[in-house]
């Protein structure tokens, strides 16, 4: 999928992208022509259905690693299917969404209170690691660097779970 | 558009190196789908062909057990794969190897679970085109495809791979169950155009395990030929159920290197041979 741009019929080129912030995520395309800027916003259930498709936003440098799609897609899998290189794995349908994933995941600044990492560990192990890391998404998004239990009530509701 | 045709193409790349695609399939859940596949693959190894086993049921996967290899842990190598290899050689790729142990049930990551049904179908059909493409099968004279119940797992199927060969029908001789194999049937023939290579009756009888008679399951009937009749496909032949066979597959081990004189075995071992043939019908 191209943008044009209307005036001078070029198609545009991916300049920037923001997010995801609890889901969601922009992406800002640019003509090259006239320097014009335009940006496509996806809500939740549009970003994780792009990256179920494993294509990557403004096209691929380097060919898809093998089965990457499946193995970064997962909640949680077995660490022995770890990337060939260290760079590789987590990178589902985009460098610019994984990498911005990635980019979210260190949990620097993020406190847990004692109460809320006991409610954590209470969750199913196998989906811990994707629980916490959406709490902390949600917790840092609202610029807060402390979940406690009344954080994880209120983004109870949105885990769907 | 172009990543999407490159995914084909590397597919594509990929399936070159193998002569048939078998998809097994039923439109019931719990008729024996998975032991047959394990079975045919064992006898079909046996007579020299070459055979691999795809687990394509992502949520309930248990070929790698069935097969003996349930610790396996597939490894990047080389821009593919590695498949697991049981005792005879055989190559086997499931969705259980790459979950942390049989307990762990499959989740895909997303900021939320809620809605997942307008992204989940999507996101396994890229997961079954990549273990399909980027697992090293080498080359292969025939791959088993064990699908998950469901009458439209072999549209979804067909949509990935244009050029399957055909479709083996696993059903129990009871009316419940062939009333929905017989919608799979039709979705096959006349939907998807997928050429069924056979139906096969399971669990057809019990065997004693002492004096070796069988039991009826379901009572004298002939209702799985009548079935095919019915379809004009062809019936290849029944495996009753041997207690032996279950135990085995539980185990990861072969039934027909323990139990070859059992009629389970015979049976198999005859539905393996028709297979066969279909086979190279096709390729000739």
């Amino acid at each position: 999928m191209k943008f044009l741009c209307v005036p001078c019929d070029q198609p545009m080129n991916l300049h920037s992208t923001h997010g995801p912030f609890d889901g969601t995520m922009s992406i800002v395309y640019e003509c090259p022509s006239c320097d014009v800027q335009m940006a496509m916003l996806t809500n939740k259930a549009e970003t994780q259905m792009v990256r179920s498709l494993g294509v990557k936003i403004g096209g691929r440098t380097a060919p898809a690693e093998p089965m990457e799609t499946l193995r970064s897609s997962l909640a949680v899998s077995h660490e022995e299917s770890a990337s060939e290189s260290s760079s590789g794995g987590r990178c589902p349908f985009t460098g610019v969404i994984s990498d911005a994933m990635a980019a979210a995941e260190p949990e620097a600044g993020i406190h847990w209170s004692p109460e809320a990492l006991t409610r954590l560990e209470a969750i199913p192990s196998y989906i811990q690691p994707m629980v916490k890391r959406n709490i902390e998404d949600y917790a840092r998004d609202r610029g807060l660097s402390e979940i406690d239990e009344g954080v994880m009530d209120a983004m109870k509701g949105q885990l769907g779970m | 558009m172009g990543q999407v045709a490159e995914q084909h193409d590397r597919l594509g790349r990929r399936l070159k190196r193998i002569g048939s695609m078998i998809a097994v399939m039923s439109g019931k859940g719990g008729v024996g789908k998975s032991t047959v596949t394990a079975s045919l693959a064992d006898a079909l190894t046996r007579k020299g062909i070459c055979t691999g086993v795809l687990d394509a049921d992502l949520n309930g996967p248990c070929m790698a057990r069935m097969m003996g290899v349930p610790d396996f842990k597939p490894s990047p190598k080389n821009g593919s794969m590695t498949a697991a290899r049981n005792e005879f050689g055989i190559p086997v790729m499931s969705m259980g190897m790459f979950l942390p142990d049989e307990r762990t049930p499959l989740v895909w990551d997303a900021n939320s679970q809620r809605g997942a049904y307008t992204w989940r179908s999507m996101v396994e059909m890229s997961a079954l085109r990549e273990l399909l493409s980027d697992t090293e099968w080498g080359d292969l004279d025939v791959l088993l495809i064990d699908l998950p119940p469901g009458a439209e797992r072999l549209q979804n199927l067909v949509d990935l791979l244009p050029n399957l060969a055909g479709a083996i029908v696993v059903t129990t001789p009871s009316v419940v169950a062939m009333k929905v194999v017989g919608r799979s049937i039709s979705m096959a023939t006349d939907i998807t155009n997928v050429e069924v290579v056979g139906i096969i009756e399971n669990m057809s009888a019990v065997v004693g395990p002492a004096c070796g008679h069988q039991d009826k399951f379901f009572g004298e009937t002939s209702m799985v030929e009548d079935l095919a009749a019915a379809h004009d496909v062809p019936y290849l032949g029944k495996i009753p159920f041997d207690h032996r066979l279950a135990d085995c597959l539980d185990h990861g081990q072969s039934y027909l290197q323990t139990h070859r004189s059992k009629p389970a075995a015979t049976a198999i071992l005859s539905i393996a041979e028709q297979v066969f043939s279909w086979t190279k019908t096709k390729s000739s």
